[in-house]
């Protein structure tokens, strides 16, 4: 620039000089340094005349439209303004879901088959893979010792947490984190022919008992049925 | 996790030394407010008791402490918690009565329930405490990346909110009947003068135990220096009187020991034991009684007064010792130790040993 000392030109000139003769050194001096073009910003955005805005309007509204027809889940701000899963208080009744019971009752008894009375794999991978809403399940072990005796019907079975009715008609959710829960299944009734004495009162086998680790159980019904359950070191126990 | 923790100074046990005046002890009427009587009732369930008298001191106080005197009883018996809550006995003897028991069991490693002044004290381990389903506060020392492997859960079984039918006495039942079903061995003691009627306690076939005093005769010995002298209590000298006290705890603690190292004619080769008793005094005969059992400091506290207004001259000396059950480690026991030394204006030296925990 203009306010540049003669020294600092002639360094300029100097170091050209190294490369290039007298002539060339004046021609790149004065086309590539002194008037060299000074590139501005260009202005931001571009200014819209009115068709590109309509456009973009257009391509918007098509996009939300798209988006809408798509199904979505519920949020959880959703569902509990919609209470579409709350049990209403006429509902909220032991009696109502004991036949619930019964159902899920003969439904175990069917998934483990032979197998009720054994220990082992085979029974843990068929029960880790059943549904449980309408187990009755007893709360036996918890980190958070107040939740410790509370026993019902299981009504909902989500991920983190069940959903249990009590005997006093009074609907707990509890954690699942660091419970422990106990079931117990019947056994099957054996028929009765009029040719095989019915069984001694000693033989008949008793109720299995099963407890489950709530920690180790916390996914959602429907994403268990597909699972491997593989051993894990409880950091409770 | 699985390691032990090494003790710190911060967890060893400590000795308190205490130097002061008793007052003039009634025996209808026993002191509980001052210095040397407090620690005495504080201690919680005691295991042994000693007394170190002279010749001089011993026909009397053998006269009043054994012969006179019943031994103390306690029994032993085999119970679960739930008996314990429930029925007779819990009417009788835990809600009217006033009893002492203590399970089986050591503190920091089983599970071990003790019942004093009608409170109940659960030392539980992590599952017992989850399955148990009680509210307790955690036990032992603090940390460990917030791992809490022991509770303690307690109960005031004597209040109005402890009775069948109310919610917390009925989650206590509840965890009695799960969890902490397991009979245990139990000592037990009746505190009471009176024992109830149809004793509810020989349904469950206890055995009867007395803690009968035990009597060492005529140990030769020489007896040290007793009385620090006014220049030892001198704010200044305080190593001093660390040393005095020590030497003089060293030497009865020997006693009690019934060592053979404070024998006049003991000739141990110094190669194996530089022992030596502190001081040169005159060769005495000292006597020794101890109790042994299931005792209580109300007990403790009765026989403390007993031997003082027993000891035929203000100028013979005693010492009185008492041990606790230990709590954590086996050794780690809670001990009292009062010596009067013999003078005539009731001066005691008392030496208190805490547990850390």
């Amino acid at each position: 620039m203009e306010t540049k000392g003669k020294k600092d030109q002639e360094i300029g000139a100097v170091l050209l000089a190294k490369a290039h003769s007298a002539d060339e050194v004046n021609r790149i001096f004065t086309e590539k340094v002194q008037q060299r073009p000074l590139y501005l910003t260009p202005n931001s955005p571009p200014p819209s005349d009115a068709r590109a805005a309509r456009r973009r309007a257009q391509a918007k509204k098509k996009e939300q439209r798209k988006k809408a027809l798509k199904p979505k889940p519920l949020s959880a701000t959703q569902r509990r303004k919609l209470g579409l899963y709350d049990v209403p208080r006429e509902g909220q009744k032991y009696a109502v879901f004991e036949p619930l019971h019964n159902l899920w009752v003969g439904y175990i008894q069917e998934v483990l088959g032979n197998e009720t009375y054994s220990s082992g794999d085979a029974p843990g991978a068929k029960l880790a893979s059943a549904d449980f809403h309408g187990a009755e399940v007893e709360v036996v072990r918890s980190g958070c010792v107040s939740r410790v005796g509370i026993k019902g019907i299981v009504i909902k079975d989500s991920k983190f947490a069940f959903e249990i009715i009590t005997r006093k008609n009074r609907v707990k959710l509890v954690p699942k984190e660091g419970t422990v829960f106990r079931l117990e299944i019947p056994a099957p009734k054996q028929p009765v022919s009029s040719q095989v004495a019915a069984p001694a009162k000693e033989e008949q086998p008793e109720s299995m008992v099963v407890e489950i680790h709530g920690e180790q159980f916390q996914f959602r019904s429907d994403d268990r049925a597909s699972r491997k359950f593989r051993t894990h070191f409880s950091k409770i126990l | 996790m699985l390691s032990f923790q090494a003790p710190s100074v911060y967890q060893a046990s400590k000795c308190y030394f205490t130097y002061g005046k008793m007052g003039h002890t009634d025996p209808r009427q026993p002191p509980s407010k001052s210095k040397p009587w407090t620690t005495v009732i504080g201690q919680d369930f005691v295991h042994r008791v000693d007394v170190i008298v002279p010749k001089e001191g011993y026909e009397a106080i053998w006269a009043a402490l054994v012969k006179d005197r019943d031994a103390p009883k306690f029994e032993k018996v085999v119970m679960s918690l739930q008996d314990v809550l429930s029925g007779y006995f819990f009417t009788e003897y835990i809600k009217k009565g006033n009893i002492m028991m203590l399970s089986e069991g050591r503190i920091g490693i089983d599970n071990v329930f003790c019942l004093k002044d009608g409170v109940l004290t659960m030392y539980l381990d992590k599952e017992t405490y989850e399955r148990a389903g009680l509210v307790g506060k955690p036990h032992g020392v603090k940390g460990a990346r917030g791992l809490k492997p022991r509770w303690v859960v307690e109960f005031a079984l004597k209040g109005d909110s402890m009775s069948p039918g109310k919610k917390g006495f009925g989650r206590l039942v509840a965890a009695s009947k799960n969890a902490l079903s397991a009979p245990v061995t139990w000592l037990f003691s009746n505190l009471s003068d009176t024992d109830p009627v149809p004793d509810p306690l020989l349904q469950h076939a206890p055995t009867n135990h007395f803690a009968a005093p035990e009597i060492s005769w005529k140990i030769e010995t020489t007896v040290p220096p007793l009385q620090p002298t006014a220049k030892l209590m001198d704010s200044h000298s305080r190593e001093d009187l660390e040393c005095f006290s020590t030497e003089l705890y060293e030497w009865l603690s020997l006693v009690r020991l019934e060592s053979p190292r404070i024998n006049h004619k003991d000739d141990i080769d110094p190669f194996l034991c530089r022992y030596r008793t502190p001081g040169s005094g005159d060769l005495t005969e000292i006597y020794k009684i101890s109790w042994q059992g299931y005792l209580s400091s109300k007990w403790c506290r009765d026989t403390l007064v007993h031997l003082m207004a027993n000891i035929p001259t203000k100028s013979s000396w005693f010492s009185f010792s008492t041990t606790s059950f230990s709590k954590a480690v086996a050794g780690d026991n809670a001990e009292c130790t009062i010596l009067r030394p013999p003078t005539s204006t009731g001066e005691y030296l008392m030496w208190e040993v805490k547990s850390h925990e």
